[in-house]
């Protein structure tokens, strides 16, 4: 048969690489920054752009869209021409690629600091972004599609399955979670609702995890660990079933980010039973990848390649176990809104996704330059410094976060808070300061290898078109009979539709009776809309991004009835109904700071006018930043008809035409609140930001408490 | 000599006989009314857990044994004994909810605990844990004699065999993990090339594969539990058993303590251990942040959130009793000064008002203006407030309100 030559474009993947290694460092050093500011708020400069509110999503989006990201589509680009024996269908759309998604990240570079933000982690980005993110996405689906499509290899390789369905899902999750209503050019409301937009988002968010951070970078792992130990792998039925298994159950498992919270009984339930089923296929990945070892022991001794990916692989196995054990009802009590999370995912983060990324990049850069690695050395002191990292950021937050949960569950034998909630806080400054030094040792280790893969460069020469051959495929006369997954793995489209299939079902089941059985969300009679003031404030809550620290969140347990609802007027836990006009719901996924789900009346105006301009003038200690700008900026009420018309289209019963005179009710509810400031001696201005957000604080929990005062206290059942 | 039929007769019997012991015992169990979740029993738990644990080992060590005797017998037993171990884990985690459940009826009953269990069942399940070891000593013993007769079977020809395949030789990790030695790879080998990747057919690792069905069968048990069976409590009901039991709890030790310092018992205090007690709580904890450290209402120069304290005006009165009252549950609403009930202790919040009253008169240079009525001590003490007095009850009216 005659052979074809051809040529894989490696300047593609070049590109990406740099986009890795910028992009990698820069989230890094973003994340460094936030982690100093937890205890020593200074270093937030005192302005709104730098605050940990505004850079903490810059950071999470960093790392996870633009350096793991960066780093699967160099490492699809690279595998997917080899493994499919092509080159990449359209240079162009690969280009086309590359500068979008790049453009992409520098969009949000500049507005999460600005402030807009969506409010939903890991989904900030304001709508014209998002649309941006779906256009790309496809356009790298139709190019990895035609790539596969014009292969000379008969079959898919594992690797592939896994690119596939991450698309997939990945385009999926996109679209749903952002579906949104503007109200003006960089604005929008989400379509969804308090439990439902909960629910939406942590379907979202878990599988942010799961499509974007797992299954590429499961698929990079079984194209560049065979590659670089020069071993076969393991099990191809493994593959098989752990492939299948974990995209099937990963969808279900959002909800185990909401458990005890007003999210229906039976979802938590799901969410809990398909994290714990979701062990073995996840531990089919890690095994299949680490008995591929076997027999090539001795490599990983010399090469750096290989231990950052036995040890990636191992973090991985390390999350996929902790995450479901943490899915557990009686462990998420203890491990819920504590740092304990946060050491979790920064297993996985730093080890599992930032440890692969550094093997595949010191692994193809040598390849594509035509030389070796400049120093193994220095590779391996990378390796052992980022190690060390890790389990200097994982083990001070495990235990800041298990001592602090124990701290808000304290009572004493009378029956009080042992702890208040500050007390809580500083006890565990000694954790971060350690925290961050770990995260230091792995930012020093990502700087050697920067230094490392330079002087790689230097001494290579790049080849930017690495000839090929392979026979074209050509179609069968008599087809074989084969083993029915080999028959699947010759059909992409049919593989791409089982896929959307099998990811849809989890959603499906779980999403849609929340919005159409009443009983998972009873109404509250006295829960109003916010007034517009309120609205205007709450927005302004999302763009300081106040729920990066602080949750909306009253769970059923004791302590946290004691500490944030303890009068028998407050109402208890929170219940499902008090969020059904919260677009987007806010309940936050971590406790920096108290719990503001009861805040309104708490504390005097004053009181919150000086704690935005000095929290530690109130509460000394506090860790909270400051936000002067707060008191100077001015409200822009400009946006109020929009955003009443947004919402009367979201379904906020707001009086017909009363966009137009929401102004006037602002206006009435700013002034009385200056008014009270100005009783205490503190002159602002009606218009002043700050008195949007006192008002929004101040409404918090207030319907509830409403709602107490109006019925008969009864026996809860 | 020992047959291999042997064998497998007596570890049915010991396996059958963890079987109907199980069986038996359920019924003992069941008799009682439901309780609470055993999983609140640490001892249960951890018992529960080691019998898991024994039975794996009971099935890996079977298998070794099946394995190594006989590899005609391999497929049907090894079936026989994956059936039985699973239907033994399935009988455990069935029961498992009735494990903390009542036994006996007789009244007595609460005297006869061990580690918070009832001593009946706690029997139980350690002649569970007693019989497992039994028969992995049993298994033991039986891969002893096996491997020795077929020791002694060998001619010098297959010891010198065996030498040269024990390079490739199966460890236990390896026959854990049913893994084939890597000189075997080529039968292995699918013969698949991608960019000169190879793939291998490995069979499953047993573990990871019973495991799986294992998190299955887990599911299942979960969602019959809490929402099908509810022997399990969902969030609301398990908020409202913690509340009660901690009131108990709560109740208990108050009247063991003799400490019932309430709004109308509170009197001055003027030991100096109390009011250096309440000067530490003032100054370190959160009153300063609002009334300032001297009380005088100026925090950092300014004027702060709350009334200055050293004067004589009181918005929520002077007395010793209304301001315990205040502190204890709060000033007017809304107006700053919150409820400090479930912060303080009764002692403390009587600490507090002493040390408070004992400022009276300090005079700090800078101060907040007077708010509030004149109170003078002398002057017959004004009643308190109704609103408060409903209040009086302390904990029990208060939780018993909570939704």
């Amino acid at each position: 048969m005659q052979v074809e030559k051809f040529y894989y474009d490696n300047k593609i993947v070049k590109a990406f690489g740099y986009a890795t290694i910028v992009f990698g460092v820069v989230g890094m050093l973003v994340g460094l920054w936030v982690a100093i500011q937890i205890y020593y708020p200074a270093i937030s400069l005192n302005w709104a752009p730098t605050t940990f509110g505004r850079l903490r999503p810059l950071h999470t989006n960093a790392i996870i869209f633009a350096f793991v990201g960066n780093a699967s589509f160099a490492g699809i680009y690279y595998s997917l021409q080899r493994l499919c024996k092509t080159r990449m269908w359209s240079d162009r759309l690969s280009w086309v690629h590359f500068w979008g998604w790049q453009l992409i990240i520098v969009a949000a570079a500049i507005t999460l600091p600005l402030g807009l933000s969506n409010g939903a982690e890991y989904a900030e980005l304001i709508w014209p972004i998002d649309i941006a993110i779906a256009l790309v996405w496809v356009i790298f689906g139709i190019n990895m599609f035609a790539t596969i499509i014009v292969r000379r290899e008969r079959h898919l390789y594992v690797a592939i399955w896994f690119y596939i369905a991450t698309w997939v899902t990945v385009a999926l999750l996109h679209i749903v979670r952002s579906i949104e209503l503007p109200y003006s050019a960089t604005g929008s409301y989400s379509w969804f609702a308090g439990v439902q937009d909960a629910l939406v988002q942590w379907w979202y968010g878990h599988n942010a995890v799961a499509f974007f951070l797992t299954t590429p970078v499961l698929g990079l792992m079984y194209y560049f660990l065979p590659k670089a130990a020069n071993r076969p792998v393991y099990s191809y039925r493994l593959s098989i079933i752990h492939f299948w298994a974990l995209i099937f159950i990963y969808i279900w498992a959002g909800p185990h980010h909401l458990l005890y919270t007003s999210l229906p009984d039976w979802a938590q339930s799901l969410g809990t039973v398909f994290s714990i089923m979701l062990i073995a296929p996840s531990w089919g990945g890690m095994l299949n990848g680490l008995f591929t070892l076997r027999g090539a022991w001795d490599k990983v001794r010399e090469d750096p390649v290989l231990k950052f990916m036995v040890v990636a692989i191992t973090c991985y196995g390390m999350s996929t176990f902790e995450g479901p054990l943490l899915s557990l009802k009686s462990i998420n009590a203890i491990s819920h809104f504590t740092d304990w999370t946060i050491g979790h995912v920064h297993i996985g983060g730093l080890g599992w996704n930032g440890f692969l990324a550094f093997a595949i990049l010191y692994y193809m850069i040598p390849k594509m330059w035509g030389t070796n690695l400049y120093s193994k050395k220095m590779a391996t002191n990378h390796f052992w410094l980022g190690t060390i990292g890790i389990i200097l950021y994982a083990v001070p937050m495990y235990w800041a976060g298990f001592e602090q949960s124990l701290m808000w569950k304290a009572f004493t034998p009378e029956g009080q808070l042992k702890f208040q909630f500050l007390e809580t806080v500083t006890n565990i400054k000694p954790f971060y300061i350690l925290r961050s030094i770990g995260g230091a040792l792995y930012l020093v280790g990502a700087f050697i290898m920067v230094y490392n893969l330079y002087k790689t460069i230097r001494q290579g020469k790049f080849i930017s078109n690495e000839a090929a051959e392979a026979p074209p495929l050509v179609k069968e006369t008599s087809p074989k009979k084969e083993y029915w997954h080999r028959i699947l793995e010759r059909k992409p489209v049919t593989m791409l539709v089982v896929s959307l299939v099998l990811v849809a079902i989890g959603g499906i089941i779980e999403i849609i009776p929340t919005f159409l059985v009443k009983s998972n969300v009873p109404t509250i009679a006295s829960v109003k809309p916010y007034t517009p003031l309120e609205l205007q404030g709450r927005d302004i809550y999302v763009r300081e991004g106040c729920y990066t620290c602080h949750s909306q969140m009253v769970r059923p347990f004791r302590d946290e009835v004691a500490r944030y609802a303890p009068n028998p007027g407050d109402g208890g836990y929170s219940k499902a109904g008090e969020f059904v006009y919260d677009h987007p719901f806010q309940w936050g996924s971590k406790r920096t700071g108290p719990d503001l789900a009861r805040e309104g009346g708490r504390q005097t105006d004053k009181w919150h006018y000086m704690h935005m301009y000095d929290p530690r003038l109130v509460s000394p200690g506090s860790l909270m930043p400051r936000y002067i700008w707060l008191l100077d900026n001015k409200l822009d009420t400009s946006t109020t008809p929009a955003k009443i018309r947004a919402m009367r289209t979201l379904g906020v019963p707001y009086p017909s035409g009363y966009d137009k005179i929401a102004n006037r009710d602002l206006m009435t509810q700013a002034q009385i609140i200056a008014d009270n400031l100005k009783k205490e001696k503190i002159e602002t201005a009606p218009n002043a930001e700050i008195v949007a957000v006192i008002a929004y604080l101040q409404r918090l929990g207030r319907d509830i408490k409403e709602e107490v005062k109006n019925q008969p206290i009864t026996e809860n059942k | 000599m020992l047959s291999l039929k042997h064998i497998k007769t007596k570890m049915k019997v010991l396996l059958l006989g963890g079987f109907l012991l199980l069986f038996f015992a359920q019924p003992v169990w069941a008799a009682g009314p439901p309780a609470e979740s055993p999983f609140n029993n640490p001892l249960a738990v951890v018992l529960v857990i080691l019998m898991a644990l024994l039975l794996i080992i009971i099935g890996i060590l079977a298998n070794i044994l099946v394995g190594a005797a006989d590899i005609k017998l391999k497929k049907k037993k090894n079936k026989t004994v994956v059936q039985v171990t699973m239907l033994i884990f399935l009988l455990l985690i069935s029961g498992s909810p009735l494990f903390a459940q009542d036994t006996g009826n007789n009244g007595n009953s609460a005297a006869k605990t061990i580690g918070g269990m009832q001593s009946s069942t706690f029997y139980i399940m350690a002649t569970v844990i007693f019989l497992e070891l039994l028969v992995i000593i049993g298994l033991l013993l039986n891969i002893r004699v096996l491997l020795k007769q077929e020791k002694e079977k060998l001619s010098p020809e297959m010891v010198e065999e065996i030498k040269i395949a024990k390079s490739s030789r199966l460890t236990w990790w390896d026959k854990f993990n049913k893994l084939r030695p890597v000189t075997q790879e080529s039968e292995l080998d699918l013969g698949h090339d991608y960019d000169g990747i190879r793939e291998l057919n490995n069979r499953l690792p047993p573990w990871w594969l019973y495991g799986f069905y294992f998190t299955i069968l887990f599911a299942a048990v979960y969602l019959w539990r809490y929402h099908v069976s509810h022997t399990a409590p969902l969030s609301g009901e398990e908020y409202t058993r913690s509340v009660e039991s901690a009131q108990l709890k709560v109740q208990e030790y108050l009247k063991k303590k003799g400490e019932n310092i309430n709004e109308n018992t509170v009197v001055l205090l003027t030991d100096k251990a109390d009011l250096d007690a309440g000067k530490e709580l003032f100054t370190n904890g959160a009153c300063a942040g609002c009334h300032g450290k001297d009380g005088s209402g100026m925090v950092m120069g300014q004027p702060g959130v709350g009334p200055n304290l050293t004067d004589d005006y009181w918005i929520n009165g002077g007395s010793i009793k209304s301001v315990f009252t205040t502190i204890k549950y709060g000033g007017r609403p809304n107006k700053g000064m919150q409820a400090w009930e479930n912060t303080y202790s009764a002692k403390q919040i009587a600490q507090l008002a002493s040390y408070v009253k004992s400022l009276i008169g300090t005079n700090p240079a800078v101060h907040k203006t007077a708010d509030g009525e004149l109170y003078k001590e002398e002057t017959t003490v004004k009643p308190v407030a109704d609103s408060a007095k409903s209040k009086t009850d302390s904990i029990k009216t208060k939780t018993d309100k909570q939704p």
